[in-house]
C-alpha cells in the first residue's frame, strides 16, 4: 500500500523575474514499511521536497497524497496546512523546545490531539523507553548530549503514530564517531517499529546503510532511483556513478567497440571497458571512464586489462594504504589513478588491473 | 582570544611598554566620567541641603526629604506613577508580543506599510502625542465633536469619552509604548530559528497554539526585558501626564517635580533634588535589572537550526481579524493624534458648531516666524540634530572605542557608568546640568579667590566667564542631550563595532599596526556606514527630545521640545500646534531619509 505519493511536483523560490525553480517535476512513491532516502548534492532540492511534503513549503504545481488523503493539489490550488497532515518530522537541528522538558516535548503532539493525560503519560513513557531515554524525561534539552537530543526528536515525531515519518539529515549534527552508532540505531529502530520513512541526506554511505530505496536528485529532477545495490553497482548516468562511492575519473578515447564492450585508450595504456548510457559511442570519441577505487588491482607484472603507471605517493588510512599513480610530467591538473594497497609500496612503475565489468565508460 | 594580543611575549625586549599610559583613552574616560557623575553628585549633594546651593546660608539636613514625604501630593504622585507603570506594562507587553509574532511570522496583510508606521510613536515626542490627543479627543477635540454629533443623531447626548481621566492616560501610555516591546520581541523572534515553530506545526499546532506554546515562551527573556523597560519608561512619563493629567490634577513624580516651582513660588532646588533622588532610587534598580536580564537572556538561546527559508504562517480566517486589530491600534495611537495636530495647525479656532472650512488658515504657521524665540528654537533644533548629532556620535564612538575589545577594569567601569544617565529622566538631567553650569563656576570662583598666580588669574578672568557664558548657549542643551542619550547612542555604535570580525583587527595587529592604527585604518573605515546610521538615529531622538531642555530654557537655548512645554504652560494652543507640526515634519524628514538609505531603525 502506498503511504506517500508525489506526482510531478514543481516548486519555485521567488516570483517574476527573479524566479528560481527548485523542483522541476518530481514524482515518487513510498510504500508502507519502506525507507526511502532522498540523496543529492546541496541545492538539488531534496530538503525542499521533504518540506513540501510536510507542508512547510508551497509548491506551484503537482499533487501530494498521504495515504488516501490529498494534501496538495496544484490544479485546484488546494494546500492542507502542515498541522493537519499528521506527519512526524525530525529536524536536522532537532528543534527541541528548550522551555519544555523532554517528556513535555514528546507529549506536546498528543496534547494537541486531546489525548487523555493518563494515556499521554503512558505513551510518552513507552516511546522514551523504546528509544533508551526512559530515565531522562524530566531533563531539559540542553542537559542532554547530541545523540540523546536526536533520539528525543525522533521520539517526539513517533509518539502519535504518524503515517509517515520524515527525517531531515537526521545524523548530520552528530560528530563522526557518534554518527556510525546512530546510523545502526536508526536502521534497527525503523525495522523494529515497521516505520514508513522518508529521509533526506547528502551522505551516500548513510543513504545506502539506512534505506531500502534511494532517490538521487540532481538540480530539481530525479536522476536515478533504485535499491542501494543497484544504485551503487549499476549507475545509469555519469552523475550517479560519480555521486555514489569513491571513484577514479579517467579521460578515455574510444579505440574500437563491440556492442557494450569498448576498448579505450587511457593514460598508461589501453583497456576494455563497459559502456553505460552511451550506446552511440564511436571510435575516436572522448568518453569519461569511471572505476571505483576499491576495484583497481595493483600488480608487479603484466596482467589482463591493465595499464602501467608510476607510483606518485602513498597515504596511510589505518586499515590500508591509498596509493596515487600518475604519469610523470603529465598535463597539469591530471588527477591520476588511486588504488588501495595492503602495505606501503616501493617507488617504481606498477601494472594496474581494471576489471572490464567495473570500468565504466560514460 | 583577544588576550593573546596583549601578552608580553609580543614585545619581550621592551617590557616597560606594557605600562605606558594610553593618553587618548584616559582623556575619554575622564571626560565621560565627569559628564556622567558631576551632575548626579550635585543633585545628591543638593538634596541634603536646607537651601539652594548658591544661597549664602545653608546647612546639611534631611528637611527636604521630610517635607516631600509629608506632602500628600508627593505620595499621590508616587502611587500614580506606580499604577501608570504597571498598567502600561500590562497593556504594552502582551500587545507588543502578539504584534511581533504577527508581523514577523505570519502572512498578515499589509506588513510592509505597517512596519514603518509602528515606529511613529517611538520617534514622535510624547508631549506632541499628548497634545494631539487633547486637540483630537479632548472635550472639544475634532473627533469628540464629530462623534458627539453622530451620536446625537441616534438620540445619545453627552460626552462619548473622557480623555483626561487617569484610566485614559494609562491606556494611552500603554498603547503608545507597544512599539518598544514590539522592537525587542520582533528582534528576538527573528533570531529564533523557525524550526522549533515548524516542529510544533508538524506536531499539529495551529498558528495561535504555535504562538502561545512555542514562540512567545521561547522569547520570554526578551519579553521580560522589554516589560522591565516599559515599566521603567512608565516611571519617566512626563509629557503625556503633563498635558492630559493637568485638567483633573493627576500627578506623577516627574510632573510633581515640574510643578514644585509653582507650588512654593521660589526656586526650591533642595526639594526638587530630594524628589530627583527618590526618582533615581526607583529607576536605578530597574536599569540594573534590565542589564541583568539582557545578560541572562543569552542562557535561553535555543539550539538554532540552519536558516531554512521561512514560509509565513498562514493565518487563514484570522487574517483580517488580526489586520483589523492592528489597524485599530494604528488609528488610535498614530492617525488620530497626528491628524488632530495637522488639523489644529491650519484652523484659527475650533469648538462645538464650528464649520471646519470657515476657519481654515495659515495664520498659525506664519505667526511662528514673528516670534524671534520660536525661530531661534527651530534653528537650534535643526542644529542640535544635525551638528549636535554628529558631535554626539563622535563622542559616543570615542567612548565605544575606549571599551572596544579591551576587557579590563576601565571597560567595566565605563560599562556601568554609561547606564547611570539612563536612570536619570530627561527633566532631571536638564535640571542637574543647569546646576552644573551655575555651580561649577561659582565653586571655582570662590576656590580661586585670593590665589595670585597667572593660571588662577587666567581661570578667573577667562575660563569662568566662558563657562558661565556656555549656559546660555545651545552647548549646554547639547551636553545634556548627549549625556541623557549616552546609553542608547553607545548601543548603536557598539552594534556597528561588533559587526567587525575580531580577526580583521587581529590580522592588522599581526602585520604590525599599533592599536590606534588598527582603529584608524581598519575598524573605523569598516563601520563608517554604521556611524552614519547612528547619526541619523541620534538626529531623530534629538529632534524628539523635550524634557531635557525644559530647565535649560533661556534666551539662546530654545529648542522646539522645551518651547512646546513652555507655550503649553502659557496656554498658546495655536503656537503649540504649529510647533508640533514643525517638529513632526522634521522627524518625518529624518525618518524618510533613514528609510530611503535603509538604516535599520532598531537593532
Amino acid at each position: 500500500m502506498t503511504e506517500l505519493s508525489v506526482n510531478d511536483l514543481h516548486l519555485d523560490y521567488g516570483t517574476g523575474a527573479s524566479v528560481n525553480p527548485i523542483l522541476k517535476g518530481v514524482s515518487m512513491q513510498l510504500q508502507r514499511g519502506e525507507v526511502v532516502a532522498l540523496l543529492g548534492p546541496s541545492g538539488s532540492g531534496k530538503t525542499t521536497l521533504l518540506r513540501a511534503v510536510a507542508g512547510l513549503e508551497s509548491p506551484k504545481a503537482g499533487t501530494i497524497d498521504i495515504g488516501t488523503r490529498r494534501v496538495f493539489d496544484g490544479a485546484r490550488n488546494f494546500e492542507m496546512p502542515a498541522e493537519e497532515r499528521n506527519l512526524g518530522l525530525v529536524f536536522q537541528s532537532y528543534a527541541l523546545w528548550p522551555h519544555k522538558t523532554v517528556a513535555d516535548n514528546v507529549a506536546y503532539g498528543l496534547k494537541l490531539r486531546k489525548t487523555p493525560s493518563a494515556e499521554i503519560a503512558k505513551r510518552v513513557k513507552e516511546v522514551l523507553s523504546q528509544l533508551g531515554l526512559g530515565h531522562l524525561g524530566e531533563r531539559y534539552p540542553h542537559q542532554l548530549s547530541g545523540g540523546q537530543q536526536q533520539r528525543v526528536a525522533i521520539a517526539r515525531a513517533l509518539v502519535y503514530n504518524p503515517q509517515v515519518i520524515l527525517l531531515d539529515e537526521p545524523l548530520s549534527n552528530l560528530d563522526a564517531k557518534l554518527r556510525e552508532e546512530a546510523r545502526a540505531f536508526l536502521r534497527e529502530l525503523i525495522v523494529r517499529l515497521g516505520l514508513s520513512a522518508l529521509m533526506v541526506t547528502h551522505d551516500q554511505g548513510e543513504a545506502m546503510a539506512i534505506s531500502d530505496r534511494i532517490l538521487l536528485l540532481n538540480n530539481g529532477r530525479i536522476e536515478q532511483q533504485g535499491t542501494p545495490q543497484s544504485m551503487y553497482q549499476t549507475p545509469n548516468t555519469l552523475f550517479t556513478a560519480e555521486f555514489m562511492g569513491s571513484n577514479n575519473k579517467l579521460a578515455a578515447e574510444v579505440v574500437s567497440r563491440e556492442g557494450d564492450r569498448v576498448t579505450v585508450k587511457l593514460d598508461g595504456g589501453t583497456a576494455v571497458a563497459t559502456l553505460r548510457g552511451r550506446e552511440d559511442a564511436k571510435p575516436g570519441e572522448q568518453l569519461t571512464g569511471i572505476i571505483r577505487v576499491e576495484q583497481v588491482r595493483i600488480a608487479g607484472e603484466q596482467t589482463g586489462n591493465a595499464i602501467r603507471l608510476p607510483l606518485s605517493t602513498c597515504m596511510y588510512l589505518g586499515d590500508r594504504w591509498e596509493c596515487l599513480f600518475k604519469v610523470e610530467g603529465g598535463p597539469a591538473g591530471s588527477v591520476g589513478l588511486r588504488a588501495y594497497a595492503p602495505q606501503r609500496l616501493d617507488q617504481g612503475e606498477y601494472w594496474l588491473s581494471l576489471p572490464e565489468q567495473a570500468l565504466w565508460a560514460f | 582570544m583577544q588576550t593573546t594580543t596583549t601578552l608580553p611575549r609580543s614585545e619581550p625586549a621592551l617590557p616597560t611598554r606594557r605600562f605606558r599610559l594610553n593618553w587618548p583613552r584616559g582623556l575619554v574616560v575622564l571626560l565621560a566620567a565627569l559628564a556622567i557623575f558631576v551632575p548626579l553628585l550635585l543633585i545628591f549633594y543638593q538634596s541634603f541641603l536646607s537651601a539652594p546651593f548658591f544661597a549664602p546660608v545653608k546647612t546639611l539636613t534631611f528637611d527636604s526629604y521630610r517635607f516631600i514625604f509629608d506632602d500628600p501630593d508627593f505620595r499621590q504622585a508616587f502611587v500614580n506613577g506606580l499604577t501608570l507603570a504597571t498598567g502600561l506594562a500590562l497593556i504594552a507587553v502582551p500587545l507588543g508580543g502578539m504584534l511581533a509574532f504577527l508581523m514577523v511570522r505570519t502572512d498578515l496583510p499589509g506588513r510592509s506599510f505597517i512596519a514603518p508606521a509602528l515606529m511613529v510613536p517611538i520617534f514622535v515626542s510624547p508631549m506632541v502625542i499628548g497634545f494631539g490627543y487633547v486637540v483630537s479627543m479632548g472635550p472639544v477635540g475634532f473627533y469628540t465633536v464629530w462623534v458627539k454629533n453622530l451620536l446625537s443623531v441616534f438620540g445619545f447626548e453627552g460626552d462619548p469619552w473622557n480623555i483626561y481621566s487617569f484610566t485614559s492616560i494609562v491606556i494611552i501610555a500603554g498603547l503608545t509604548h507597544v512599539p518598544h516591546v514590539y522592537l525587542y520581541a520582533s528582534a528576538a523572534l527573528r533570531s529564533l530559528g523557525s524550526d522549533v515553530e515548524e516542529a510544533a506545526r508538524v506536531a499539529g499546532a495551529s498558528p495561535l497554539q504555535v504562538a502561545l506554546n512555542v514562540s512567545l515562551p521561547m522569547i520570554t527573556p526578551a519579553l521580560a526585558y522589554s516589560g522591565v523597560l516599559v515599566f521603567f519608561l512608565g516611571f519617566e512619563v512626563f509629557g503625556l501626564v503633563l498635558v492630559l493629567g493637568d485638567p483633573e490634577g493627576h500627578l506623577v513624580l516627574p510632573t510633581y517635580l515640574y510643578k514644585l516651582t509653582n507650588k512654593l513660588g521660589t526656586p526650591s532646588y533642595h526639594l526638587m533634588a530630594a524628589v530627583a533622588v527618590c526618582l533615581v532610587a526607583v529607576t536605578m534598580p530597574l536599569v540594573m535589572l534590565q542589564r541583568w536580564l539582557l545578560r541572562s537572556a543569552n542562557k535561553f538561546v535555543a539550539i538554532k537550526g540552519k536558516g531554512a527559508r521561512q514560509k509565513a504562517l498562514p493565518l487563514g480566517k484570522w487574517r483580517w481579524v488580526a489586520f483589523t486589530l492592528i489597524a485599530g491600534w494604528l488609528l488610535f495611537t498614530v492617525i488620530i493624534p497626528l491628524s488632530g495636530i495637522g488639523l489644529r495647525t491650519f484652523v484659527s479656532h475650533w469648538g462645538d458648531g464650528v464649520n471646519l472650512l470657515d476657519v481654515l488658515t495659515f495664520e498659525n504657521l506664519l505667526n511662528v516666524w514673528d516670534q524671534p524665540s520660536l525661530v531661534r528654537g527651530i534653528i537650534n533644533t535643526v542644529l542640535i540634530g544635525v551638528i549636535g548629532g554628529a558631535l554626539a556620535v563622535a563622542c559616543y564612538t570615542a567612548i565605544a572605542l575606549a571599551m572596544h575589545r579591551k576587557q579590563d577594569g576601565v571597560t567595566r567601569f565605563l560599562d556601568y557608568s554609561v547606564l547611570v544617565p539612563r536612570a536619570v529622566p530627561g527633566l532631571l538631567a536638564g535640571l542637574s546640568f543647569l546646576w552644573v553650569f551655575l555651580f561649577v563656576p561659582s565653586l571655582l570662583d570662590s576656590a580661586l579667590k585670593g590665589i595670585d598666580n597667572p593660571i588662577a588669574l587666567w581661570l578667573v578672568d577667562s575660563f569662568i566667564p566662558a563657562l558661565r557664558g556656555l549656559r546660555s548657549t545651545i552647548f549646554s542643551v547639547w551636553l545634556a542631550y548627549s549625556v541623557v542619550w549616552m546609553a542608547y547612542g553607545l548601543r548603536l555604535i557598539n552594534t556597528a563595532l561588533l559587526q567587525v570580525g575580531p580577526e580583521l583587527e587581529e590580522a592588522a595587529r599581526a602585520v604590525g599596526a599599533s592599536r590606534s592604527r588598527v582603529t584608524r585604518d581598519v575598524t573605523l573605515p569598516l563601520v563608517r556606514y554604521g556611524l552614519v546610521g547612528a547619526w541619523l538615529m541620534v538626529f531623530l531622538i534629538f529632534e524628539r527630545e523635550y524634557s531635557t531642555g525644559v530647565y535649560l530654557l533661556s534666551p539662546g537655548t530654545e529648542v522646539i521640545g522645551s518651547m512646546i512645554v513652555s507655550m503649553w504652560a502659557a496656554g498658546a494652543v495655536e503656537l503649540v500646534a504649529a510647533l508640533s507640526f514643525i517638529n513632526i515634519t522634521l522627524v518625518a524628514v529624518g525618518l524618510g531619509i533613514a528609510l530611503r538609505f535603509g538604516v535599520k531603525l532598531h537593532d
